[in-house]
């Protein structure tokens, strides 16, 4: 059975800069997303076919959704980028790990022999990344649309002990953010990965399938609840005290 | 160093975490430029046509009742005008139809005054005609008459006498 790794394994180095094989899937992962970008924009028209019809829809249903928790549309619009991008870039990581060869090919390092890809979430550096832009962006995003001082203030309150005791546990909750927002995706998808090498090392043919199926649905899920959340800090950071009730 | 050995064993490394990074605002930027800002505007830009769309198909409408109203205005005026051609005509027809029998009444009685006249004419032209024959006759008569002999003068001579001149002309 191939060899479970917590951490994801080096396959080359460049400079002493260690490629991991996470990293070269979420390159290629990349690549496909910006190859698929570039033929979608030469595609663009007006009069819309099958598949920008349902791009167009599936951003209209996000738009949606975005608009309702925001409160206006104008919002959404302007959010649409952050958590699309999120969305559709920890999607398809996530698929791309059940991808045959993904596991399967191996390539040779330090007299180890390591795959050559590994999925992207099955990586905390990928997943901690994702984590702390998320929680940076949503705080930049919180001081841009409330004021920088009126956002510092909900984690900085002198006003009263309560006011302050309230703040540091608004700056714990901020890290916390970070740990869960990471540590969730990690493990959801480490937990696949994992799954997925024990059953095919037990069973190779035909059991796998529905235990895949399992993966593209946890993949998907995954994948929402981190644009979601994200979406719901946005939420909360925008919003004035006051506004809320 | 016992927290730099949890991140060495959960294999942390912030050169990782900093290509992670960028890499996704790379693709960040890519998608933003490429697909949601053209995906967006086509919406929006689609989105208007359609709204333009009714909007002017409901303009058109309005305009068409409009149209529609005037047309049947106009229709109502010119059915008006027409009638009230028709009605002057006929007046028109009838005092001209007057006039015209007027005239040929007086034609015709001009005419018959004419050919009365005429035969009025003619009439005492033969009346003097057969007066002045009668004449004539008598005093023709007359003559043989007194050229006879008195003594057997009587009717019957008389009209022998007649019938001579008569057989004589």
């Amino acid at each position: 059975m191939e060899e479970i790794s917590l951490k994801a394994q080096e396959i080359f180095n460049i400079g002493g800069f260690g490629i991991t094989n996470s990293l070269a899937s979420t390159l290629v992962v990349s690549l496909v997303l910006i190859a698929g970008a570039l033929i979608i924009r030469r595609n663009i028209r007006l009069v819309p076919g099958t598949f920008q019809a349902a791009i167009e829809m599936a951003s209209e249903q996000l738009l949606e959704l975005m608009s309702s928790m925001l409160g206006s549309m104008k919002k959404a619009e302007q959010y649409f980028p952050l958590i699309a991008t999120i969305f559709i870039f920890i999607m398809a990581s996530n698929f791309s790990g059940i991808l045959p060869g993904v596991g399967s090919l191996l390539v040779e390092h330090g007299g180890h022999e390591v795959s050559l890809f590994r999925s992207p979430a099955a990586d905390l550096n990928f997943t901690l990344a994702f984590a702390i832009i998320s929680v940076i962006t949503t705080n930049v995003i919180g001081m841009m649309a409330v004021g920088t001082f009126h956002h510092i203030g909900k984690f900085l309150n002198f006003k009263s002990p309560i006011g302050f005791f309230i703040g540091i546990l608004e700056i714990i909750s901020e890290f916390a953010k970070i740990i869960s927002l990471s540590f969730r995706l990690f493990g959801n998808v480490f937990a696949g990965e994992v799954l997925l090498t024990i059953v095919a090392f037990l069973a190779p043919y035909v059991v796998p399938l529905p235990f895949l199926g399992l993966e593209i649905f946890v993949g998907f899920i995954q994948a929402f609840v981190f644009a979601m959340l994200t979406l719901v800090s946005i939420s909360l950071h925008t919003t004035l005290h006051g506004e809320e009730h | 160093m016992e927290s730099g050995g949890l991140l060495e064993q959960l294999g942390i490394h912030w050169q990782l975490l900093l290509s992670q990074a960028v890499n996704f605002f790379i693709l960040l930027i890519v998608l933003r430029a490429f697909v949601y800002k053209p995906l967006l505007n086509t919406i929006k830009k689609r989105t208007e046509r359609i709204q333009e769309g009714l909007e002017k198909a409901a303009e058109a409408d309005i305009r068409l009742k409009e149209v529609d109203n005037i047309a049947k205005a106009h229709l109502k005026k010119t059915d008006q005008e027409a009638i009230e051609i028709i009605k002057s005509t006929e007046q028109r027809a009838e005092l001209l139809r007057q006039s015209l029998q007027k005239k040929a009444e007086d034609h015709q009685k001009e005419l018959m005054a004419q050919v009365e006249a005429g035969h009025k004419r003619q009439q005492e032209e033969v009346k003097k005609m057969v007066f002045d024959q009668a004449l004539e006759l008598v005093k023709k008569t007359l003559v043989k008459t007194v050229q006879m002999d008195p003594k057997h003068i009587d009717e019957a001579l008389i009209k022998k006498a007649a019938l001579e001149v008569k057989n004589h002309e």
